[in-house]
């Protein structure tokens, strides 16, 4: 009974982690509140869109999770169950249309965004936690978007559209071309001296750590085994301790010892000389046939006899 | 059309798939190579078990046919059955689980017994930084030298992880150069031994370790691994791994699991990786002026590595006690190559005392040399990645 109580401990805490490692982490990443030049639906319209982004390193599924245009009704818009379009692979993008005709498909609202006024949007989950929310703020006027500055992270920012403000409906909001990590290193550290030193320290640290921790095991295992062979022998006096403490049980000591015991007492182990042969029946199987089996596989052979 | 043209024509079709046809110089030199790691592991015994998969698997990789045909036979045609087996290596889940194998294998109580010897493990790993800084000057980007820098670790499961990662396109390359160094590792490492140290040196004699309890060894592999990985946690893949395969072979309660673990587990791994890397040296893919710089620098690092281990052990030797010296001869063995390295400290060591076992001392900075290459896989995937 206990056993299984620390199961289902473990697995209810095991989804509860599961569940705050994916759905957790989906974000509202771009909204633009009146679109009349960005991208259309598939029935060739411009809507209001808001874009979600998956910053999980795996895929997630939002069916069950809820959009909603109004703080005290969270569970306005469910996402639709059964459509296999609702799983968003890793660090990827879905948009969604607020036209309020949900009738149109799954990625159709059944609310609207209203230019000229403040906008909140909220994303719950299914069991209608709040996982993201922003407030677009009324100045946003037609075709530009209100998005984060990096995906799912970023600071909240106005998008014109012009020059490097990009629109990206269903796209990353930084277009990476490089790795920047790689340009830093090259830039910076174009002989390698920088990246030697630091990764060397680190190696050298996780490992000195390693080294002093079973220095410090060591130490308190020696003490235990101590203390125990003094509490066994019943004789906790000072000289026995130091004895204890300087006495020497290596490997080889001990062979030595055992070899010359052996030799003086002439010792072998008592034998059960009595041989029992019992008849073994197996059921004949072609499988294991030795006669439709491999022979021994061969041995290498040095040429030089 | 008559039947005698239907019959030319379809030899005809048939002669232009086959590998005759279809084969160029590139081909016979990379067969070559192949024929060359399987006389290699079969006549002179080096790494037997990697190198004849390896061969065979360059033969394989090798064997010239139509590409345009659109057989779906090709390693890297998506969907064969080749490019299948090739997922655990591109993805990079074939070396985690070797490494599963090497710790379920690996008694680590010379580690336990003689903590100190790992920083021998952290100083080889010089090799990898100091070919790293070599692969830069010869005009390679920090991701491409970081992935054949790794080959200076002598851990032919981590270069390829972490080649997978920072340059897919070069993992054929490093994968091949760092079996093949692993394999001459005998061939390369005691002429650098002989160099570096004094006939003095060579003769110092090691206290023999002290016996490690089951409780320590039942410690090392869970403290290790949330040690290790809490410095570097993009090494967790490969470091989890090593210490949860020692784990399950020394807390004494999984044995089976310990078994399969460190024989048929690493086996089929083995095998698996060893046909897919070969397979993936195709001629076109393979015979690049970059390749004569990976195989270059591979041996760079693997001289750097084990000359770095020697002189660390003669540095460290200068802060030790006279009872307490560490023989330069183990240095080598800070390099992984487990255990090659160690055997081969312990027979130099015989060669100048015949009674100078090394062994057990040399497995010590070989194991740390396991943990301090998977660190700094980790480290140059932290910071490349």
């Amino acid at each position: 009974m206990k056993k299984l109580i620390i199961a289902a401990i473990a697995l209810v805490a095991g989804a509860g982690l599961l569940s705050a490692q994916n759905r957790k982490a989906v974000r509202l990443n771009e909204v633009m509140v009146e679109n009349t030049a960005s991208i259309v639906d598939d029935y060739g319209e411009h809507h209001g869109w808001i874009e979600l982004f998956n910053s999980n390193f795996g895929p997630v599924q939002i069916t069950g999770m809820f959009l909603s245009n109004d703080s005290t009704r969270p569970m306005m818009y469910p996402v639709p169950l059964g459509d296999v379009n609702t799983v968003i692979a890793k660090r990827q993008h879905v948009v969604f249309f607020a036209d309020g005709q949900p009738n149109k498909g799954t990625f159709h609202t059944n609310f609207v965004l209203t230019p000229g006024q403040d906008n909140w949007v909220g994303l719950y989950d299914a069991d209608g936690t709040l996982v993201d929310q922003v407030v677009i703020p009324a100045a946003l006027v037609t075709d530009q978007t209100f998005a984060r500055d990096i995906d799912g992270e970023g600071r909240w920012a106005v998008r014109t559209g012009e020059g490097d403000n990009y629109i990206t409906p269903s796209g990353a909001n930084i277009i990476k071309d490089t790795n920047n990590r790689v340009k830093m290193f090259a830039e910076i550290d174009e002989n390698g001296f920088g990246m030697t030193i630091m990764a060397m320290c680190i190696v050298f640290s996780a490992l000195l750590l390693l080294c002093l921790c079973f220095y410090a095991i060591g130490a308190i295992g020696k003490y235990i085994s101590r203390t125990n062979k003094i509490k066994s022998t019943g004789d906790d006096h000072k000289d026995r301790e130091v004895r204890a403490a300087t006495a020497h049980d290596s490997g080889e000591e001990i062979a030595a010892i055992v070899m010359a015991l052996h030799e003086h007492f002439n010792a072998h182990d008592a034998e059960n000389t009595i041989l029992t042969i019992n008849k073994v029946k197996r059921a004949y199987s072609p499988w294991s046939s030795k006669i439709y089996g491999l022979r021994e596989v061969p041995a290498h052979t040095s040429n030089r006899r | 059309m008559s039947f005698g043209d239907f019959l030319l024509n379809n030899l005809r079709q048939f002669w232009e798939l086959t590998g005759f046809a279809n084969a160029e110089f590139g081909n016979f030199v990379m067969l070559a190579v192949g024929l060359f790691f399987i006389w290699l592991a079969i006549k002179k015994n080096f790494e037997p078990m990697l190198l004849v998969p390896i061969g065979f698997g360059i033969l394989i990789g090798n064997v010239p046919f139509n590409t345009a045909a659109g057989l779906e036979i090709g390693i890297y045609e998506e969907g064969s059955v080749l490019n299948i087996l090739y997922n655990g290596v591109s993805a990079g889940w074939y070396p985690p689980l070797i490494f599963l194998g090497i710790g379920a294998m690996t008694d680590f109580s010379a580690l336990i017994a003689n903590p100190k010897l790992m920083l021998i493990g952290a100083a080889a790993q010089f090799g990898i930084f100091g070919a790293y800084m070599v692969a830069l000057l010869l005009g390679f980007t920090p991701d491409q030298a970081g992935a054949i820098a790794i080959i200076g670790g002598a851990d032919g499961p981590t270069a390829i992880f972490l080649s997978s990662k920072l340059a897919p396109n070069l993992m054929g390359a490093i994968a091949v150069s760092a079996y093949s160094y692993m394999a001459l590792v005998p061939v390369i490492q005691p002429p650098l031994m002989r160099l570096f140290t004094t006939k003095k040196e060579r003769l110092i004699r090691m206290k023999p370790a002290r016996a490690v309890s089951q409780n320590e060894k039942i410690i090392f592999p869970i403290v290790g691994m949330l040690l290790t990985c809490f410095v570097v946690p993009s090494g967790l893949p490969l470091l989890g791994m090593l210490f949860f395969g020692n784990l399950l072979r020394e807390c004494g309660v999984t044995t089976r699991l310990a078994k399969t673990a460190s024989n048929a587990l690493t086996d089929i791994v083995t095998i698996l990786l060893g046909l897919t890397v070969g397979a993936s040296t195709q001629a076109s893919q393979f015979l690049t002026p970059q390749t004569i710089f990976i195989f270059f620098l591979g041996f760079m690092a693997f001289i750097i590595a084990s000359s770095s281990g020697v002189l660390f052990v003669k540095l460290f030797n200068l802060f030790l006690s006279k009872d307490k010296k560490i023989n330069p001869l183990i240095g080598n063995a800070g390099v992984s190559a487990v255990p090659m390295s160690a055997r081969i400290s312990n027979n130099l060591g015989l060669e100048y005392d015949p009674s100078n076992y090394l062994l057990m001392h040399a497995m010590g900075p070989n194991v740390a040399g396991v943990i301090g290459s998977a660190v700094a896989a980790g480290v140059l995937l932290g910071f490349l990645v």
